[in-house]
């Protein structure tokens, strides 16, 4: 847009009255709105910048039109009028938009809201230097003269579509009353009005006379940020039953979830129309690319608004939530000026640098030369040092091509430099995607975790575009779509693991376990006899170190259960057991911490006892008596090898489970990749773990029973201890004759 | 017709004729604008059917704000786009000197 005050032509791009009535004029493009058919009118159609409308300014001061001034240079406002704000763009069903775009570029400006209405036909343009006349429809009037329009209130949503319905869909493949890009808001009946009412709020201080409707946080959109949020939510709706809203459960679905993604995320997991993947403006004209079809290059939408069937991408969006955005990727021009700041060339500065290569570049299509190697870049460059040489809105001629994340200029030698973009044109920014929501049936998890967490999900795996038309060959050049957000390849495929493998053959190892201890008990069979053949009378496990074992016990059985419930994602165990996913991720939580705690006691108990003795050796030699199946008299202390082992290793476990447990508390602070990291590490061993006291409990219950009593009252017999625990025994015996009065 | 089956048809008459202006009230009452004149810049009546004024184009602002405050409506963003805030200065701030506005009039 050209500033009010210039002090050469070269300044001035385009300007507000070629903002409304640019645009090109042939028939097939006449009734597709420039930038001021989008503008309903009032405000800067009407007014200048000094607050005079524009055609009485003009008529009064006719040399405007051959001044700098950007709201009248080379204007024609006292011809055209000005465009009033049209009311009826909005509130009349069955406006012809077309009509009013069509009016705006032949420069019928103040024609334009009766012609569009239908109440009257408008002959004659102004951009062809003839006087406008009306011949109204008198059907349409009253016998007083009086029409009776049927209006709407509030707006119909097709009116709002003559323009979201346009620039929407390029920004975010929107569209609305679209069967195939559907909409479940749309489907049930609702209009754009239900969700984006005039704001009436006193704190804000705005009234529903204004005319400011509610609105969302839009990323790229700046307009009134300070009335963002102002829309009700989904949250809002979908608590209060706002229209019937259903209260969603979401039970299915982990807590983390819901707190680092936006109901967007998995609620619009497709686009069905084709949005814009990016725009090139090479030419000078703004060339608009549709999606990419990255399975068939050939096979892309020819044109934006065509049927086709894409996946967004996904960026941490302001209140921190990952959400769908669609990104559309800028190529274009700069000039890097004496200031240090890149100015934006205009479109004509491209366009006459353009012309002057376009023969030598020869492209296959001449509207889009899709610049992609160093030679083209150099010869465009090139051609932007010439065109801007005398440019007076440069102190200095330093043109960069700005393209995928990188720039490109040329060396004082003349030769390509290409460095990476970080100035303002390589920020990429998505268009928030919060339309064309599925039925919560088409959502992503309706299938279970797979439909992220598979290795063909989009979620992760799918592909997004960087650069539309990438070295060496101009084809678009794509990054895995969860590097986006955060996630290194290797903790994607890590969690691949966990997803592919671990959860899968968890349950055949345990199965495995089971059957070898199956195996065991039927090949050597329970060691019945002895530790009743006499009475319990020695202290084998103090009150302590029993109360200590009962708590590790406990927490782990509750740990193992809820572990279960998360491992293998059981909504009805979870409902049935905890309500919801949140009860049982703190009941999970609080057992590990009490699970670690005992540990650590345990380990203060027993520690000293579960050191390796000389003796042991015998004992593992002869595999403590537990294969073979003959009995066998082994050397061991309080804790016999096998208890040592376990003793070590249930310590170990206990770390990497405690430490990793610990992590992923706090999950939801944690970058994604140290995430991933910690809950494959964390289900891995706890299935170990698991696997461990499977077998710990079959040896202290069924291979050996009767001795869980020891749990109990902690006692043993003498003959039970001096057969299992000899080296111990001895020195319990030693010791109580030391003892004895 | 039997001379005692008159009265009923006439009330049947009456109730009929009863339900049509009450439908036809009742749609009169779901219109947004009840009719009114076409206005001119200049705020005159335009009427085709006497050929008042009725080769100029019809002014929104004369026509709809006869009844409707169309200065405070024409305050949203819609119809501003930043025009409320347009300056030649807006966008030094943020190294960006190009920008007037923080809408789609002066933002690009």
């Amino acid at each position: 847009m050209a500033k009010k005050k210039n002090t050469s032509p070269d300044e001035i791009d385009i300007t507000i009255f070629e903002w409304v009535g640019g645009g090109p004029t042939d028939p097939k493009q006449i009734g597709v709105p420039f930038c001021g058919g989008c503008h309903p009118g009032g405000g800067g159609l009407e007014f200048d910048r000094d607050g005079k409308r524009y055609d009485q300014r003009l008529k009064a001061e006719p040399t405007l039109a051959q001044s700098l001034d950007g709201d009248y240079y080379k204007s024609k406002w006292d011809k055209s009028g000005v465009v009033e704000a049209d009311c009826l763009l909005c509130h009349l069903p069955g406006y012809n938009f077309k009509e009013r775009n069509k009016q705006l570029k032949m420069y019928n400006f103040k024609w334009a809201a009766t012609a569009a209405s239908g109440i009257g036909q408008v002959s004659g343009f102004v951009r062809e230097d003839q006087q406008p006349t009306v011949q109204y429809n008198k059907r349409l009037f009253n016998e007083d003269g009086k029409i009776a329009l049927d209006l709407a209130y509030p707006p119909p949503s097709e009116n709002c579509n003559f323009c979201h319905g346009i620039s929407d869909a390029k920004k975010r493949g929107f569209s609305w009353n679209d069967r195939r890009n559907h909409d479940v808001h749309n489907a049930r009946g609702m209009s754009c009005n239900d969700c984006h009412p005039a704001i009436d709020n006193p704190a804000l201080k705005v009234t529903k006379l204004q005319h400011q409707f509610a609105k969302g946080d839009e990323n790229v959109s700046s307009v009134r940020d300070d009335l963002d949020n102002t829309i009700m939510t989904c949250r809002d709706c979908h608590s209060q039953g706002y229209m019937g809203a259903p209260r969603p459960t979401h039970l299915g679905v982990r807590p983390n979830h819901l707190e680092k993604l936006a109901c967007e995320t998995c609620h619009i997991p497709t686009l069905h129309i084709a949005g814009g993947e990016g725009f090139d403006v090479t030419t000078g004209a703004m060339v608009n690319y549709p999606v990419f079809n990255l399975k068939d290059l050939k096979n892309s939408p020819k044109q934006i608004g065509d049927y086709f069937d894409w996946h967004p991408r996904y960026q941490r969006i302001k209140r921190g939530q990952l959400a769908p955005v669609n990104a559309l990727l800028g190529v274009f021009f700069t000039n890097l000026d004496k200031d240090g700041i890149y100015y934006p060339l205009f479109g004509r500065e491209n366009k006459k640098a353009y012309e002057k290569i376009k023969d030598q570049l020869q492209p296959k299509n001449p509207m889009k030369p899709e610049l992609h190697t160093n030679e083209q870049i150099k010869l465009m460059l090139t051609a932007l040092t010439e065109t801007l040489q005398g440019n007076k809105r440069f102190q200095q001629i330093k043109p960069y091509y700005h393209k995928g994340g990188k720039h490109y200029h040329l060396n004082d030698k003349g030769e390509v430099v290409v460095e990476d973009d970080h100035t303002h044109a390589g920020h990429v920014e998505g268009f928030n995607i919060n339309h064309n929501v599925a039925p919560a049936a088409l959502a992503l998890g309706a299938n279970g975790c797979g439909d992220c967490h598979s290795t063909e999900a989009h979620m992760f795996k799918g592909q997004i575009v960087t650069d539309m038309f990438g070295p060496p060959d101009g084809k678009p050049l794509t990054i895995s779509s969860g590097r986006l957000f955060g996630c290194q390849p290797w903790a994607f495929y890590l969690n691949q693991f966990h997803q592919l493998y671990l959860s899968p053959y968890a349950n055949i190892l345990m199965l495995l376990v089971v059957f070898g201890l199956v195996l065991h008990y039927t090949g050597q069979g329970p060691k019945v006899a002895d530790y009743y053949k006499s009475p319990p009378e020695i202290v084998w496990f103090p009150l302590s170190e029993r109360w200590t074992h009962l708590f590790r016990m406990v927490s782990f059985l509750v740990l193992a259960f809820t572990g279960y419930i998360f491992f293998f994602n059981n909504i009805t165990l979870l409902r049935m057991s905890f309500g919801t996913p949140q009860t049982a991720v703190v009941v999970h939580w609080v057992a590990g911490l009490i699970f670690i705690a005992a540990s650590i006691a345990s380990v203060a108990l027993w520690g000293k006892y579960a050191k390796f003795a000389p003796y042991d050796k015998e004992w593992l030699a002869k595999k403590g008596g537990y294969i073979g199946g003959q009995e066998v008299e082994v050397p061991a202390g309080r804790l016999n090898a096998g208890q040592k082992i376990f003793f070590w290793l249930t310590g170990i476990l206990t770390l990497i489970t405690g430490v990793t447990g610990i992590f992923l508390i706090f999950k939801s602070s944690l970058p994604l990749t140290l995430s991933c990291v910690m809950s494959t590490i964390h289900g891995f061993f706890a299935v170990v773990f698991v696997a461990s006291i499977i077998a710990h409990a079959y040896l202290g219950t069924i291979a050996n029973p009767g001795t869980w009593q020891v749990l109990v009252h902690g006692k043993v017999s003498r003959s039970w201890a001096k057969k299992h625990h000899s080296e111990w025994y001895k020195e319990y015996v030693k010791q109580e004759e030391e003892e004895k009065p | 017709m039997e001379r005692q089956n008159v009265p009923r048809l006439a009330a049947l008459l009456l109730a009929g004729l009863g339900l049509l202006l009450f439908v036809s009230v009742a749609m009169a009452r779901e219109r947004a604008c009840i009719p009114f004149h076409l206005k001119t810049e200049d705020g005159k009546i335009i009427n085709p059917l006497t050929g008042e004024n009725a080769d100029q184009p019809y002014s929104p602002r004369q026509t709809c704000g006869a009844c409707h405050n169309y200065d405070e409506i024409t305050k949203g963003y819609h119809f501003q786009q930043g025009w409320d805030r347009i300056s030649d200065d807006f966008g030094k701030k943020m190294d960006k000197p190009w920008v007037l506005s923080d809408g789609m009039l002066g933002k690009f």
